[in-house]
């Protein structure tokens, strides 16, 4: 009835000094579908490149219908029958969606190489096999057969994850890992997808393990559910029960309040709040002339994959805006874009007067914008001391041309500031001529804060500066934000952990497929019904 | 000839492998190029330096900067012309490597063609012709040291090589604009997020590094003698290649070390074996330090990867 | 100009006076196609070069000491070229892009120099006569040459063809899906070997006499751009590209002497304004490029 088909016990992996599972056991059983649920950067990824062979566990044993496949190279591991999709999808984009297909099969297909080469009569009978069965599958997974002919690059997100599913199921796999499959879908491709996946379940028996941050997805469609936080597993069970397990809502979900030492991270979704692409933005008003930056019915697309569509926002000077939303809502694009690393498709925005559609994304810093992006990018090769340095580097004088002993007196005051940060932040300190890439996530976050306020920033953007941040590291960042928010810095808050973000904001802004769906006070949004129940856990 | 004066000869070698691989590793590790026209910015600023001693009676002092400011010009050029194109145009990796080829073909045609008269004014036949600068261009000087002959040339070749590192050496590590080099060469996004204008910063150091190429030419034209056409292809194209792979690429320090190495090892095997072996014991070193350690000297074992 | 228009005015005159020619057209070819079947995995090598010395020498060595008729004496260069094309490849090819071209270059140099050059029975730095030469099979080296691109034509359609796409569209996703991407990229490493070799004992049996310097760097870079301009999305462009940059030299004679200026700097033209080259068609991929640029970010699926 239920064999497990997939067993890992004990895995231990580490990377550097990172010990990215510690003592991870789980297993998957054929005709069920166990979930895999965790916040980001818990080790879900980490723990499925272990099972399928990508990555090599320094501890633990992974077995297969009770074959030990500790250490086989991923094609052996396919080879047995175990298939998977990738959190950033992994389509062969210039191939067409048929070739991806047909290329999942490729364990499956016979070796007719005489015949191939004649195309009329050799190989036509079995290419059109190939076909058939490749198209079938394609339907399977609920895409219009019309699209096969491609390349797979071209078509839209949610689409893309389909193929990759039909791709993996080419292999006719006895156990299938999905890696986030519904992201960026809408409620009716979700209820497609959860029904595709309890199909494949119950019907042809796989045995498969899905990793999701949609918990409402999550519930519906797993018998049971395994939670990990910093590369253990905190709780496993049935989705209710896991639910209510307080180590599970401590570690997704807190009270997140500034200077609090309850503060949570990363509050995921729990439910769509509105159909995106469905509904026309409700707000959209012109915003005010007094803005600092003004965004107004701005799109930014990726070749044929819009990824914001039509967004108009404003920040005033000295106000904190919070941006909330779950990955793929649009928020990271947005915000590329307003630096200057991407050009939009179509809308405005400005900031202090200039078009940043236009402008070069120094000239965009150079105006006091200045980004702390997601993850945070710090320079891992360059020491903590260097790092902050090079914030300064938009201040340095247009001139060319500077006499020496002005470089002189600015290196002079640029070592003063930077001595003046480290005193600020004495974790730096300690590590001020160590190359940053050493340093801790939290550690690193507060340097790429640190470093942006070198640069004397008018408005300062931080994308997910939370995100992977134990509880305690992630209080101080907010607090820290709290703090350059009252120093008079305009700032931008791009956050998953809705609870901390909207602690901080005067006023926020929800994005959802590209689009904002709600506005308001961030009072106000706090008492508000749905951003309860899809962000706060209540 | 004794082993103790080669290895010294090696050294002067050396340094001439470490001017012109330094520059190469500067392109490499902030573009992530390989600069196939470096060889021929190598060449050219040789050839103009002699065309401007032989033809137009320019003392050294004065003809050795026209071929390094020539160098730093063909640097833009390169940029201009060869890279920055490809880079609006998101072209694939294996375009630059193209395009430098054509580069270089140009830079090589452009000498072997030029006719009598003109200013670069040599013709050449296929490794047949070669030419020297004329008697006196340098002084003649011989210092002695115990058993050792040093050629005052080959000193001075040694000395501008080490003050080059030293600058180059405080340029990267202590001051913004290297630092931003670095940043770049590691992550341009962020870079470009730190308000660092990655075109120019790539421009600068494409022009520096052809400059570099041009000083290596340039000391390798004094010093050791024969100019063509040829003498980057033949002289340094492929020990560059094999010096920043050595080095471990980007690595400026891993580069100046390899360079050093790779003039002490060729000069002994020319001893013991001949010309032909002394390449081929670079080649040899190249690919078996790619198979066992792609990071070069000084890079860590590469972790394990199922 | 003449050059073009006698093609079509007396073909059977053009034939007889540019004999010469049309084989290294169709040798060129053949080393493009080499090149060709390695990209078309994924993978930049430059080793033909190395190759085609192997097959060259082998093809002469044996014809003069033993008499070897061509199909022996060059089925024994091809042989001994995929011996050390597996050899070679094992610790290669587990380099990636740049890296793996300088391998394959310090691979090809080391034969040149360390082999070639120092071996007596190679000749040394003389070269080699060749006893059995006939310049006038050229047959054999267009009829390799349709062989090569019937089997590159189909090659799509096989089971190893769609396994090499896939690996040089995304590794890992390829040995995921079961694709022992190491035994293929070996497989297109050996081919891309034994037709180099082919093509340098067809040439070698061309020509009276061979010598190391045909064998370098710089041919190997042509042969690269041959593939490259040609366009390596088909195997038609690399043949093309082959016959056109082999008969441009010709065709231009009035700019003989800035030959090569006018040579680099359409190269530098194609590459920076048809990089899919002649026959190639633009990539589709909306989320194009590999370079790591601020202009090429990624895609939506980072939020």
């Amino acid at each position: 009835m239920d064999e497990p088909l997939l067993v890992a016990t004990g895995v231990v992996c580490r990377f550097g000094g990172v010990r990215a599972l510690d003592g991870v056991s789980i297993s998957i059983a054929a005709g069920a579908v166990t979930g895999l649920i965790g916040p980001n950067g818990a080790g879900k990824t980490t723990l499925v490149n272990v099972l399928t062979g990508l990555v090599r566990p320094q501890e633990g044993r992974i077995h297969a219908a009770g074959v030990d496949i500790t250490g086989l190279p991923p094609h052996r591991v396919a080879a047995l029958g175990i298939a998977r999709t990738f959190q950033n999808i992994r389509l062969y984009k210039a191939m067409s969606v048929l070739d991806n297909v047909i290329a999942g099969g490729h364990l499956h297909r016979r070796r007719a190489f005489p015949r191939a080469l004649f195309p009329v009569g050799g190989s036509g009978a079995l290419g059109d096999e190939l076909r058939r069965d490749a198209l079938a599958l394609i339907g399977r997974v609920g895409l219009d057969p019309g699209v096969a002919g491609r390349p797979a690059g071209t078509l839209p997100y949610g689409d893309q994850r389909r193929l990759e599913i039909a791709r993996a199921l080419a292999l006719r796999p006895r156990a299938l890992v999905l890696d986030e499959p519904a992201a960026g879908m809408n409620a009716a491709e979700k209820s497609g997808l959860a029904d595709l996946i309890t199909g494949l379940a119950h019907q042809q028996h796989l045995g498969l393990l899905l990793i999701e941050h949609d918990i409402r997805f999550v519930t519906k469609v797993c018998r049971d559910v395994v939670v990990l936080d910093f590369g253990r597993c905190i709780a496993r069970g049935t989705p209710e029960r896991v639910a209510e397990a307080p180590a599970v809502a401590a570690a997704y979900i807190g009270t997140g309040s500034t200077g609090g030492a309850r503060a949570g991270r990363n509050g995921h979704r729990l439910a769509v709040i509105s159909e995106p692409g469905t509904a026309a933005p409700r707000f959209g008003g012109a915003n005010p002339p007094s803005a600092l930056l003004s965004v107004d019915g701005l799109h930014v697309a990726y070749g044929a994959i819009a990824a914001v569509r039509g967004v108009t926002l404003s920040l005033r000077d000295g106000e904190v805006v919070a941006l909330l939303g779950a990955n793929g809502a649009g928020k990271s694009t947005l915000l590329r874009t307003l630096s200057g690393l991407k050009r939009p498709t179509a809308g405005a925005a400005r900031f202090d007067g200039l078009d940043l559609g236009r402008a070069s994304p120094s000239a965009i810093v150079r105006r006091g914008l200045v980004q702390v992006p997601e993850g945070r990018e710090i320079l891992s090769r360059l020491t903590v001391r260097e790092n902050l340095a090079l914030g300064a580097w938009p201040r340095r004088p247009d001139s060319p041309g500077p006499r020496i002993r002005a470089v002189r007196r600015r290196r002079g005051e640029l070592a003063a500031e930077v001595e003046g940060l480290l005193t600020r932040f004495p974790l730096l300190a300690q590590r001020a001529d160590t190359p940053a890439g050493a340093l801790s996530g939290g550690e690193q976050q507060i340097l790429a804060i640190a470093r942006a306020l070198l640069a004397g920033p008018r408005l300062l953007m931080l994308d997910e500066p939370s995100l992977g941040l134990a509880p305690t590291l992630a209080a101080e960042v907010f607090d820290l934000v709290g703090e350059i928010a009252a120093g008079g810095v305009t700032v931008l808050l791009v956050e998953q952990n809705a609870s901390a973000a909207l602690d901080l904001a005067d006023r926020a802004y929800v994005i959802e497929g590209g689009q904002i769906q709600k506005e308001g006070a961030a009072t106000s949004l706090r008492r508000d019904p749905d951003v309860r129940a899809a962000y706060l856990g209540t | 000839m004794d082993v103790v004066q080669q290895l010294v000869n090696g050294v002067f070698l050396g340094s001439i492998y470490a001017v012109f691989a330094v520059g190469y590793t500067l392109v490499f590790g902030v573009l992530g190029v390989v600069n196939l026209a470096h060889s021929g910015v190598f060449m050219l600023a040789a050839a103009i330096t002699y065309g401007l001693v032989a033809f137009h009676g320019a003392p050294l002092w004065l003809a050795a900067p026209a071929g390094l400011l020539a160098a730093a010009g063909l640097g833009l050029v390169i940029e201009l012309g060869a890279l920055r194109p490809l880079r609006r145009r998101q072209a694939p990796e294996i375009a630059p490597l193209i395009s430098t080829i054509g580069l270089s073909l140009v830079f090589v045609a452009l000498v072997e063609q030029s006719r009598g008269g003109g200013w670069l004014s040599f013709v050449w036949r296929d490794g047949a012709n070669s030419v020297r600068f004329p008697a006196g261009t340098v002084p003649d000087r011989v210092w002695h040291v115990g058993r050792l002959a040093m050629p005052a040339d080959k000193v001075a070749t040694v000395v501008i090589s080490v003050l080059l590192m030293a600058v180059l050496g405080v340029v990267v590590n202590r001051t913004q604009v290297g630092r931003a080099m670095r940043a770049v060469a590691e992550n341009p996004r962020a870079a470009c997020l730190l308000g660092i204008d990655v075109d120019r910063i790539v421009l600068w150091t494409v022009v520096a590094s052809s400059a570099m190429a041009g000083l290596a030419g340039i000391l390798y034209g004094v010093t050791i003698g024969d100019i063509s056409p040829y003498i980057g292809r033949d002289q340094v194209e492929l020990r560059g290649l094999a010096v920043i792979v050595l080095g471990g690429v980007g690595s400026i320090r891993g580069s100046i070390v390899a360079a050093y190495l790779l003039g002490m090892v060729e000069v002994l095997a020319l001893l013991g074996f001949g010309a032909n072996v002394r390449a081929a014991v670079a080649f040899a070193a190249l690919f078996g330090m790619l198979v066992v350690r792609p990071g070069g000297l000084f890079a860590s074992p590469a972790a394990e990867r199922a | 100009m003449t050059f073009v228009t006698s093609l079509f005015t007396d073909p059977q005159g053009w034939y007889r006076a540019h004999q010469l020619l049309v084989g290294q057209m169709g040798v060129n070819a053949l080393l493009a196609i080499s090149i060709w079947v390695t990209l078309f995995a994924g993978q930049l090598t430059l080793a033909n070069i190395g190759f085609m010395a192997i097959g060259g020498y082998t093809t002469v060595i044996l014809a003069a000491h033993a008499h070897a008729p061509l199909v022996l004496s060059a089925g024994a260069g091809c042989a001994l070229a995929a011996g050390t094309a597996l050899m070679v490849g094992l610790p290669a090819l587990r380099l990636r892009g740049v890296f793996l071209a300088i391998a394959t270059i310090g691979f090809s140099e080391f034969l040149r120099f360390g082999l070639i050059l120092n071996l007596p029975i190679t000749g040394k730095g003389q070269g080699l006569a060749n006893p059995a030469a006939d310049p006038a099979a050229i047959w054999p080296v267009w009829a390799s040459v349709a062989v090569a691109a019937w089997l590159g034509w189909r090659v799509k359609a096989t089971r190893a063809g769609v396994a090499w796409a896939a690996i040089a569209e995304d590794e890992v996703a390829a040995r995921s899906g079961g694709i022992d991407t190491t035994r293929y990229k070996l497989a297109a490493f050996m081919i891309g070997a034994v037709l180099a070799a082919w093509a340098g004992a067809l040439d070698a049996h061309m020509n009276f006499f061979i010598d190391p310097a045909e064998y370098g760097f710089n041919r190997a870079a042509f042969v690269l751009v041959l593939a490259v301009v040609g366009g390596v999305a088909t195997v038609v462009g690399p043949i093309l590209g082959a016959i056109v940059l082999t008969a441009l030299p010709e065709a231009v004679r009035a700019a003989a002497s800035y030959r090569d200026v006018l040579f680099g700097t359409l190269l530098i033209a194609i590459v920076v304004f048809r990089p899919e080259g002649i026959v190639g068609r633009r990539r589709q991929s909306p989320v194009a490029g590999a370079l790591r640029w601020p202009w090429t970010a990624p895609g939506p699926d980072d939020g």
